[in-house]
């Protein structure tokens, strides 16, 4: 058979045009296939153009496909050659009684993308959209953003034609065609092509019934792009979509959940959003256990958008995103992600239970963001604290060496420590920490650690020891360390004055040449506070734990505002990338947002005063936001900068120093 | 949308290239190629971004199949089509998918390509129509010249019942009905149960002549509450709750949505008419008792107790349980009154094979583990211990098939076979 073989030797060529006009018509068709096989690894075969298409005049039709592939990869390259077979395509679209080969021509006609052949197109495409088959014309009606791509100037006639089929259009496979073309033609172009009326509207949800599977995928797309009038109408498209909550093909599935979300928000009737969230909900769930793992990712991305607009769908069932010991870790981490959004002040105890086997997980990166989770929750949720301190000491007694979870064991204790000083005595957690302080080799658990030793000071033992350990080696620090030593360096002077003396001493010395300016200028200023007025140093740098203010109960990913506009475009991969279609494409327009208020939709504890309380905290939030630019992707704590905003003074200092 | 789709091997060459826009360059497949596949980083991912371009790809045993794209397109459709393509591929060549037949059939993949999308939008890939006008060396010459009969076909492949052709005829008519389920559990390591569901699908093989409309009803409860109830008759059967039901695109959908009825015209041989999720009142077969003992610095103990919970007359067939056992075991003694167990090392683990187990049974393995020396420091991470099983004729979720009536215009009585099977999905206990 002609595959591959090897490289084409010096002289295949030769012998492949031999065999190409050789009279026998087998040696034609093996040597055809040949010419494929070398395109196919990526060997250029173009010389061969004229040879080939002479072999057009046999009527096989496996032969006149591979002709037909041939010369749609090579035509632009040789488009004078190209204008030979013009002729045989309008032939076969013009004469042919077999309804295949009319498709075949135009799909293969349009893939030329020749400017100067597409107007010999214009007519025989205009005849095919005419077609009596709709075969016919379901190919040809996709060939249209073919021809409008290169030579959109000679389209207009088509564009009409293409509208008027769309009213009167009855077979549901061409008018999905026809919807998704004219989206391509939209996308391609910048402009509204498609003009929806009520009648069309409703020929639509009604080929959505009969056509497969892609078909409904592509009408779906296209409604929930679309703003319903009224109630009413949202109500006929929704009650009409319903039906493909049942469907067998997950994305057909998932995009009427799209479409039926989207739509909520123009209904009036509460009870009627109530019901409909509860049909919604099992199939979203089903979905998450698709035996198809990347299909199951792309819609775990999309989860955090629905869990943000729609926490009622979720509402009791942490449960579905628990990680099964045999997933792909890249499953893993999405599911641990959205863990820690969908934990609350309810479900936390169940969730920590679940993230405490995590721990025993192989994979070093898997088990650091368990713990990172953990301490999330723990910072979060006040009364989650113990259980999470408990779970972290018990973890730390097992650290024996540098580990990456041990890295971030010290900066999430950290975390915990600041929001509530008092969990030191809880199970002896300080202890167990200092036991592992050694193995921090990151800046930031070496910072965190450092901040330790100037906190607790006087619960360690030999903290002074640990601190002069640190300081001998001040040079070689990151500077994120070096800057967290000279604070709680002066926090461990305050607190033993006469045997730290030296030592301060020791640190102003190798700090105050410092090449980084941040250093350098936290060295004077300790250095001149120290020698006028301790007292000041005192407020300044013995961290009070009820200021600290910057742990936020929000773990939002989306802007309220970008809700609608992303909600619209579930599944596509903007979103799977967490991104608005214009900030991930340039060629898309900003889509600006007309409603004013987003709707969010809760389960039903919470009063609705509360809610409004919310959001207008969100409200605030958001302001925040939008003068920082965080990345809202990565739940790391926004950049220490951000306590500008902060109100109390004392931590304005503390941080900004 | 699509801009190319693309079959590669594990080495990162390419065994198929079809370009179905302009937009892309081979060049910047080749990166992909050269990035991703060949050095395996990343490769986990479904879709990775480079410079622009979305590679949305799956993976079959050692081929990627890649679709790319420089537009926002939807993702989970896309995927789903590389799916179906495979699907497609595999009922053309026997089942199999792999570099060799890919190699040996690759004008008949072409020819697929070309059929199944269009300007990279997915059009018709069911591979029973395909098989109608697309086949390897070509269409027979008697339907190229029969008008009339490719007009049939095409008005098929573009009609609403697009699965079925017209006009079959079998001389008995039969219809088998299989009902299987696999129950997902994970038990904590004191044994109580945090996750458990049940998978369910029912496949049918359809051999019915001319075109049947079928009805199915399940002893669902939904269902059989709106049914009215029959004078003086009582039923204990309530009925199970469904969490969730999906269907074959035969399955008239708005019709189940308003009255939860099921009614399809089958495709003709088999299919999957629907699968459902089930997570309340689950019959778990088997219950999985494990105690873990550390006898030593270099000996362990695991007992494990498994119990079977379903009727006497019933079987499990084919158990093997698995029991996880330490990177450096050096030897496992085992005891137990039945079945085989061995120490497997390159599974890691314990393997008790029963081949027969009754129901309402209880049996015990006991496990003996000398450990050898090692100089890794890490404690061990226990896996759970997995089970796996088949229970005929039982149903973990008590899904009962009540009745399933054929009406055609000939009014044939067909004959009707239905089976039931439980299997062990993901049947995990924590150590």
């Amino acid at each position: 058979m002609a595959y591959f073989g090897n490289n084409p030797q010096r002289g295949e060529l030769q012998e492949l045009y031999a065999d190409l006009n050789d009279l026998n018509f087998e040696k034609k068709k093996e040597a055809v296939k040949k010419v494929i096989a070398y395109m196919t690894v990526g060997k250029d075969v173009s010389d061969l153009f004229q040879s080939v298409i002479k072999c057009l005049e046999f009527n096989d039709i496996e032969m006149k496909k591979l002709i037909y592939l041939y010369i749609v990869n090579y035509s632009r390259q040789k488009p004078d050659d190209a204008i030979m077979v013009i002729q045989n395509f309008r032939k076969d679209v013009r004469k042919s009684e077999n309804p295949l080969v009319r498709a075949l021509a135009i799909r293969t006609f349009g893939c030329l993308r020749v400017p100067k052949l597409n107007e010999y197109l214009i007519e025989p495409l205009k005849d095919c959209i005419q077609d009596d088959d709709p075969y016919v014309r379901k190919t040809a009606v996709l060939c249209v953003p073919k021809v409008y791509e290169v030579s959109p100037e000679i389209c207009p006639p088509l564009l009409d034609i293409l509208q008027k089929l769309l009213e009167k259009e009855s077979n549901a496979l061409v008018l999905a065609n026809l919807i998704q073309s004219m989206r391509e033609i939209e996308v391609v172009s910048g402009k509204q092509i498609i003009n929806l009326n009520q009648k069309i509207i409703q020929k639509l949800l009604l080929a959505v019934d009969e056509c497969i599977e892609w078909g409904q995928i592509f009408i779906l797309d296209y409604l929930a792009t679309y703003n319903p009038q009224d109630s009413k109408q949202a109500e006929v498209i929704i009650e009409r979509t319903l039906p493909r909550l049942s469907h067998i093909n997950p994305t057909v599935t998932f995009c009427a959940v799209k479409v039926i979300l989207k739509y909520l928000d123009f209904l009036d009737n509460g009870e009627l959003v109530k019901n409909l969230c509860k049909k919604v909900a099992p199939s979203l769930i089903s979905l998450l256990s698709w035996n198809q793992p990347e299909v199951q990712y792309t819609i775990l991305r999309n989860i955090s958008l629905i869990l943000q607009k729609f926490p009622i769908l979720f509402e009791n069932d942490v449960k579905v995103f628990f990680c099964s010991f045999n997933e792909p870790y890249y499953i893993k981490y999405e599911k641990l992600d959205i863990m820690v959004r969908i934990c609350d002040s309810k479900n936390f105890a169940q969730v920590l239970n679940e993230l405490l086997i995590y721990l025993n997980e192989a994979d070093p990166h898997f088990v650091r963001k368990t713990i990172k989770s953990i301490g999330k929750i723990a910072i979060t949720y006040d009364k989650a604290l113990d259980k999470a301190v408990s779970i972290l000491a018990e973890f730390a007694k097992n650290i024996q060496s540098p580990t990456e979870p041990a890295q971030e064991l010290l900066i999430q204790m950290q975390l915990i420590y600041k929001k509530s000083k008092q969990m030191y005595k809880h199970e002896d957690s300080l202890k167990i920490i200092y036991s592992i302080i050694d193995y921090a080799n990151e800046p930031e658990s070496k910072s965190a650690c450092a901040w330790i030793v100037g906190e607790f000071g006087e619960f360690i033992p030999k903290s002074v020891e640990k601190m002069k350990e640190y300081i001998d080696n001040f040079q070689m620090e990151d500077r994120l360390v070096q800057l967290q030593l000279l604070t709680s360096a002066v926090q461990l002077y305050l607190k033993y004055p006469s045997q730290c003396s030296v030592l301060i001493q020791q640190l102003i010395v190798s700090a105050k040449d410092s090449f980084n300016p941040d250093v350098r200028d936290r060295t004077y200023i300790y250095w001149r506070l120290l020698s006028t007025d301790p007292e000041i140093v005192k407020n300044l740098v013995c961290f009070n734990s009820g200021t600290f203010s910057n742990f936020s109960k929000d773990l939002r990913l989306w802007e309220t505002q970008d809700l609608v506009l992303a909600l619209e475009n579930m599944g596509s991969i903007s979103n799977l990338f967490h991104k608005l279609p214009h900030q991930l494409y340039k060629n898309i327009k900003i889509k600006v947002n007309n409603q004013q208020e987003v709707k969010i939709y809760k389960g039903e504890e919470k009063p609705e005063a509360q809610v409004k309380e919310q959001q207008d905290e969100n409200q605030q939030n958001i302001q925040k936001e939008q003068q920082q630019d965080i990345d809202l992707l990565n739940f790391d704590d926004p950049p220490a900068n951000n306590n500008k905003n902060n109100n109390s003074n004392k931590t304005d200092v503390f941080e900004l120093i | 949308m699509i801009s190319s789709i693309v079959f590669i091997n594990h080495k990162g060459e390419i065994l198929i290239y079809r370009v179905y826009k302009d937009d892309i360059t081979r060049s910047e497949t080749t990166q992909f190629c050269a990035k991703i596949v060949a050095t395996k980083e990343n490769k986990e991912c479904p879709i990775i971004n480079i410079d622009g371009t979305s590679f949305i790809h799956i993976t079959i045993k050692d081929i990627v199949v890649l679709a790319t794209t420089k537009v926002n397109v939807n993702v989970a459709m896309t995927l789903q089509f590389l799916y179906q393509l495979v699907k497609v591929c595999r009922a053309y060549f026997g089942g199999e998918f792999d570099e060799n037949c890919i190699k040996k059939h690759f004008v008949l993949i072409y020819e697929i390509l070309d059929e199944v999308m269009d300007y990279g939008v997915p059009q018709i890939a069911d591979a029973d129509l395909l098989k109608k006008y697309i086949q390897e060396g070509g269409l027979k010459p008697e339907l190229m010249n029969d008008v009339e009969k490719l007009k049939q076909l095409t008005s098929q492949a573009t009609g609403a019942t697009s699965w079925r052709p017209p006009n079959l005829v079998y001389r008995k008519n039969e219809v088998y009905l299989d009902v299987i389920e696999s129950v997902n559990v994970l038990m904590s390591v004191k044994g109580t149960i945090l996750k458990a569901d049940v998978a369910g699908s029912i496949q049918v093989k359809c051999l019915l002549s001319g075109m049947p409309e079928c009805k199915f009803g399940m002893n669902d409860k939904l269902l059989m509450q709106r049914e009215p109830r029959k004078p003086g008759q009582t039923t204990t059967d309530k009925g199970i709750t469904i969490d969730d039901l999906k269907f074959h695109q035969c399955v008239k959908l708005p019709k189940f949505d308003k009255e939860r009825a099921i009614t399809f015209i089958p495709p003709d041989g088999q299919f999957e008419l629907m699968t459902y999720r089930i997570t309340e009142n689950i019959n778990l077969p088997f219950k999985i008792m494990p105690v873990y003992n550390e006898l030593g610095k270099n000996k362990l103990e695991i007992r494990v107790k498994i119990k079977s919970i379903f009727e006497k007359n019933l079987f499990a067939t084919n158990l093997a349980i698995k029991i996880p056992v330490p990177k450096n075991t050096a030897n496992v003694n085992t005891n137990s009154a039945i079945g085989k167990a061995k120490h497997e090392p390159d599974q890691q683990g314990v393997i008790w094979r029963i081949k027969k187990y009754p129901g309402d049974f209880e049996a015990l393995l006991r496990c003996e583990i000398d450990l050898g020396q090692t100089t890794n420091q890490q404690p061990w991470i226990k896996p759970p211990i997995s089970m796996e099983f088949q229970v005929p004729m039982f149903t973990a979720s008590g899904l009962r098939v009540r009745f399933l009536r054929i009406y055609e215009k000939a009014g044939y009585k067909p004959t009707k076979w239905i089976r039931y099977i439980t299997k062990a999905g993901e049947y995990l206990h924590r150590l």
